[in-house]
């Protein structure tokens, strides 16, 4: 259809649901019916638009840029609006249309305090024009905006439905509540990163022909047009941009306050997408335009991602709280994606990718999982949870379930991410120092174990054992039809992934190809 | 040509709907003036020039003073007195930043600065009763007094070293004579900077305003916060490339300095502000200090018309976002009948839409995308590493910086009137939002996401700055 290639499908999967979301706006409050009902509908809307779109998709030239447009956006400084997507962004993009509908399907029953069903899936619907568009954007200044526009709903879902635990944290005379903590945290970090992004993006417009166009700007990159001083300086700024977002370890510390502190559904879209967006930056930016200096770097992003992948296993294990253990994974997660993209060879950035969605989903269904246990039992203290197995049988399950996936067993999408990233470190790319990442890989090893301690310690903390005299005369329910009709989807893809890792690999594997020869020659 | 400066003033002695109407109405005549608009037009010999940057700017104050009206109707009918002078003296206000955006020679320029802030003496202290209000007025006035000097101190040293007063008379006779490292030609350029620099508030002639701010009626400290500091950023972008362009890399220097520190400064100190407009004063100190970077580093370099053009556009769209964050304080001010915004908490469930509103300015000064101010922040650092100029590499980073401090503070607003609780549950006063008010919030929010969103429209400004630079 014609439609759909000539951009105007890809446009409407970034826009429609921004176009929602004001609609949500004028529906007056009182009519809560009909706002969960638009808001559902419109993104499942969204959610078929991006697979009438995937289908249109030439899978045999997934190494080229399809589907989009250019237009003149801001012509007195060359900025177009220039989308498209290739074989790297469609599964991004179908990923986070699909979250956001399991994410509005799961609000429709648990909204987290104070209700207000208005402003809460207006504000989902936004970020998820930011987080589409992102994918889609192959003009940098498109791409700076749609970064930022994630920052705002994020920031007030955070602060306005976060949670109201009042805590002392260093630094601040006064007690304050985690949500008001983490939400400016999250906020600071991020457009201190993307703050200095910009002036990478600025750096590359002056020496590179003037043109914001990435396509443009791989091509100049390719035939080395960036180099010395320059482009050193530049990849340092890029890196801090998508870095904090990753988050790279030590840029990492508002990423356990957020999750903590979001909403369930914020922590979902958190770890399913907002994350990607960062290591989606290396691999869509930071590599192909900068590529010399990405070979420079790639030792230290692999040291870092391994001090990540070890630390956020340590941390796992020291804590307490079920959503912080979670989030800490998350670091040790991204660790692995971003070793892989480290190697600069195409089994580890393949590798990336699939981690990416994996983490994606199975992270995610973490979240939803610990946020209904926070709900159902008022506590998130795994001290206090035990025998969940028991009381709850469905969630038990469930959690039991995806902690294994999250551990990387073999069979579910959480494997091959981590099984990848570790082999693309053992060869890394010719000329990269070999101890610097066979080293990275042995710390990878050993850290998918301690991921499997902490998760399987988790596991034993919470679900198994008998239940403590706490719950015993307690009505507790199990998960209801929301809840699971935004849960089933995800166990399915985790195991479609894992058994057909091809269903990423056919989409990335050309692109990635393609890029990594680009760069590298070869 | 002349008929947009006489019609604000026939109004002088009627009420609001006569001053609205007039300056509504001559708006028309600078339309017509864009329609035709083929080449700049000289008047007076060579002393008063239509051009396309001063039609620019006549539309810009003249819509300015139309809101700041609109702001003002609710506030001084509650006052009882003096309205029509209230509104001449906007006025006259109006007039002389009129004839600034207009003027090519050193006294019409000088004329022109000094019509646009007398007034805002008097209209600072429009408080009689309020101490406050008096004390802001007096220190306004005397640096007002000293800032008028210093100016002519260094138009008299121009007059010494050339003989002539029309602008491009002056620079032939500098260039010609080999006069651009003189000490002299610096020594007025750095005079009437400082002298300038008072209208503008940069740092370090700042102290005055957020006294005065604090102490005059909100819409006047709305209007001395966009219109007055407009005029004296377009006084000094005439007077640096008509007269001391050639000198540029002087005062290049010196202004990249006083940049950073003005953003730098004004953004630390607003961090530690309780009262919304003195958090407001101190955040435009801020702004100053990206509006005037560009200019530095286009004094560095030479490349005017990239300089000319962010801070053009800053300007601009800083106006309208600058407005309707007081129209925004201004209405929870009154609600809350406090001027301790922690005392504002959850005030915006009370009138989301006003919460809403504010959410989008104070955002939108912050520099986050889809809002103007997004692109006001990008044009600035855009042309501070056109050239990959040391100096304008470093303005870079330390704007970088200064966006993420002024982040904190913005935000704040945000998270007390949204994220905590509604203190006194119990006062059931309704929420007052007037339709004056109202139209004053539409106008700006929408310019606020038009300018965000198709910043294209900002193209022509580059053209202008471009025609304006070259003449």
């Amino acid at each position: 259809m014609e439609i759909l290639t000539n951009g105007v499908g890809l446009s409407a999967v970034v826009f429609f649901p921004l176009v929602s979301a004001l609609v949500i706006t004028l529906i007056p409050k009182s009519q809560e019916f009909l706002i969960k009902g638009f808001a559902l509908v419109s993104s499942i809307i969204t959610f078929v638009f991006s697979v009438l779109l995937l289908l249109e998709f030439d899978f045999s030239s997934a190494d080229k840029l399809q589907l989009g447009n250019k237009i003149s956006w801001i012509k007195s400084i060359n900025a177009n609006y220039e989308i498209g997507i290739d074989g790297i962004s469609l599964p991004l993009l179908v990923l986070s249309t699909f979250i956001t509908v399991l994410a509005i399907i799961y609000s429709i029953e648990h909204l987290p305090e104070p209700k207000s069903p208005k402003g809460f899936l207006a504000l989902i619907l936004v970020l998820e024009t930011g987080m589409n568009g992102t994918f889609v954007a192959l003009d940098l200044i498109l791409f700076f905006v749609f970064f930022e526009i994630v920052l705002l709903p994020m920031y007030f879902m955070i602060g306005i439905w976060g949670d109201r635990t009042v805590r002392t944290v260093a630094g601040f005379k006064n007690q304050i509540e985690t949500r008001l903590y983490a939400s400016i945290k999250f906020f600071v970090f991020t457009l201190f990163g993307s703050a200095f992004m910009l002036l990478g993006f600025l750096g590359l417009y002056y020496r590179g022909n003037k043109t914001f166009s990435i396509p443009e700007l791989i091509e100049l990159g390719s035939a080395g047009a960036f180099t010395g001083t320059f482009a050193t300086l530049v990849f340092a700024v890029l890196f801090l941009g998508f870095a904090v977002k990753v988050p790279m370890w030590p840029l990492h510390t508002w990423l356990p306050d957020a999750h903590t502190a979001a909403p369930t559904v914020g922590s979902v879209l958190l770890a399913a997408i907002l994350l990607k967006l960062g290591s989606y930056g290396f691999v869509r930016i930071a590599i192909p335009i900068l590529p010399e200096q990405a070979k420079a770097w790639a030792p230290a992003i692999a040291i870092l991602s391994a001090i990540g992948i070890i630390y956020g296993s340590l941390a796992c294990l020291a804590q307490t709280d079920l959503k912080r253990l979670i989030a800490f994974s998350s670091v040790g997660h991204m660790g692995f994606v971003m070793l892989g993209i480290a190697s600069l060879t195409p089994i580890g950035i393949n590798a990336a990718m699939i981690g990416m969605v994996a983490h994606g989903v199975i992270t995610g269904l973490l979240f939803f999982l610990s946020g209904s246990m926070a709900h159902t039992y008022h506590t998130r203290d795994m001290g206090r949870l035990g025998g969940n197995m028991k009381l709850l049988p469905k969630t038990g399950a469930l959690l039991g379930f995806t902690a294994m996936a999250s551990l990387g067993l073999p069979g579910l999408a959480g494997f091959w991410g981590e099984f990848m990233a570790l082999l693309g470190a053992y060869n890394p790319l010719e000329g990269l120092n070999v101890t610097v990442f066979r080293t990275s890989m042995v710390a990878g090893a050993i850290g998918t174990v301690l991921t499997a301690g902490y998760l399987l310690w988790m596991l034993q903390r919470v679900n198994l054992g008998e239940p403590s005299e706490e719950w015993m005369d307690k009505e507790l329910h199990d998960a209801d039809a929301y809840e699971l009709a935004a849960w089933i989807p995800l166990v399915i893809l985790t195991i479609l992934i894992g058994v057909f890792p091809k269903l990423i690999f056919g989409a990335t594997n050309d692109a990635v190809i393609a890029m990594l020869s680009k760069a590298f020659g070869g | 040509m002349i008929l947009d400066l006489i019609l604000p003033r026939r109004s002088k002695y009627y009420v609001a709907a006569f001053a609205l109407l007039g300056t509504l109405f001559s708006l028309a005549p600078l339309v017509v003036q864009w329609v035709n608009y083929t080449n700049p037009i000289y008047a007076f010999e060579d002393s008063f020039v239509v051009d396309k940057f001063s039609i620019i700017f006549k539309g810009l104050f003249i819509l300015i003073t139309y809101l700041t009206f609109l702001l003002s109707i609710n506030f001084i009918e509650s006052d009882k007195y003096y309205q029509g002078e209230y509104y001449y003296l906007l006025l006259s206000s109006l007039l002389g930043a009129l004839i600034v955006s207009s003027s090519r020679d050193l006294l019409t320029i000088f004329i022109g600065i000094e019509l646009a802030s007398t007034p805002m003496f008097l209209l600072s202290g429009w408080k009689k009763g309020d101490r406050k209000s008096n004390e802001g007025a007096i220190k306004f006035f005397l640096l007002g007094v000293l800032s008028a000097s210093l100016i002519l101190y260094g138009f008299s040293l121009l007059y010494g070293l050339t003989g002539k007063i029309v602008f491009s008379e002056i620079s032939t006779f500098i260039i010609n004579g080999a006069l651009q490292s003189s000490p002299v030609l610096l020594l007025s350029a750095i005079l009437v900077i400082s002298g300038l620099g008072f209208k503008i508030s940069i740092v370090p002639f700042h102290s005055w305003a957020p006294d005065t701010y604090e102490g005059a009626p909100l819409p006047v400290t709305a209007y001395l916060s966009v219109s007055s500091k407009a005029t004296g950023f377009v006084a000094l972008i005439i007077l640096l490339t008509k007269v001391f362009s050639s000198a540029g890399e002087s005062w290049g220097v010196i202004l990249a300095i006083i940049a950073g520190l003005t953003m730098t400064l004004g953004n630390l100190v607003a961090l530690q502000q309780s009262n919304p407009v003195r958090l407001l004063a101190y955040s435009s100190i801020a702004q100053a200090g990206f509006i005037l970077a560009p200019l530095a580093v286009a004094g560095i370099t030479g490349n005017f018309q990239d300089g000319i053009f962010a801070s053009v556009t800053y300007l601009i769209i800083y106006a309208f976002m600058n407005l309707g964050a007081f129209l925004s304080v201004q209405l929870f001010s009154n609600h809350a009948g406090s001027t301790n915004f922690y005392e504002w908490g959850g005030i915006a469930k009370k009138s989301p839409l006003t919460g809403v509103l504010t959410t989008i300015f104070f955002f939108s000064l912050a520099g986050i995308p889809p809002l103007g101010g997004w692109f006001a922040k990008f044009v600035v650092f855009r042309s501070m590493l056109s050239t990959g100029e040391p100096i304008g590499l470093t303005l870079g980073i330390v704007g970088a910086v200064n966006a993420v401090i002024a982040l904190v503070y913005y935000a704040r607003i945000s998270k007390v009137i949204w994220m905590d609780e509604l203190k006194d549950v119990d006062s059931e006063n309704s929420f007052q939002f007037e339709s004056p008010l109202k139209v004053v919030g539409v106008f700006t929010v929408l310019i606020t996401f038009i300018s965000g969103i198709f910043p294209g429209i900002f193209s022509y400004l580059g053209e202008v700055s471009s025609i304006f630079f070259g003449n």
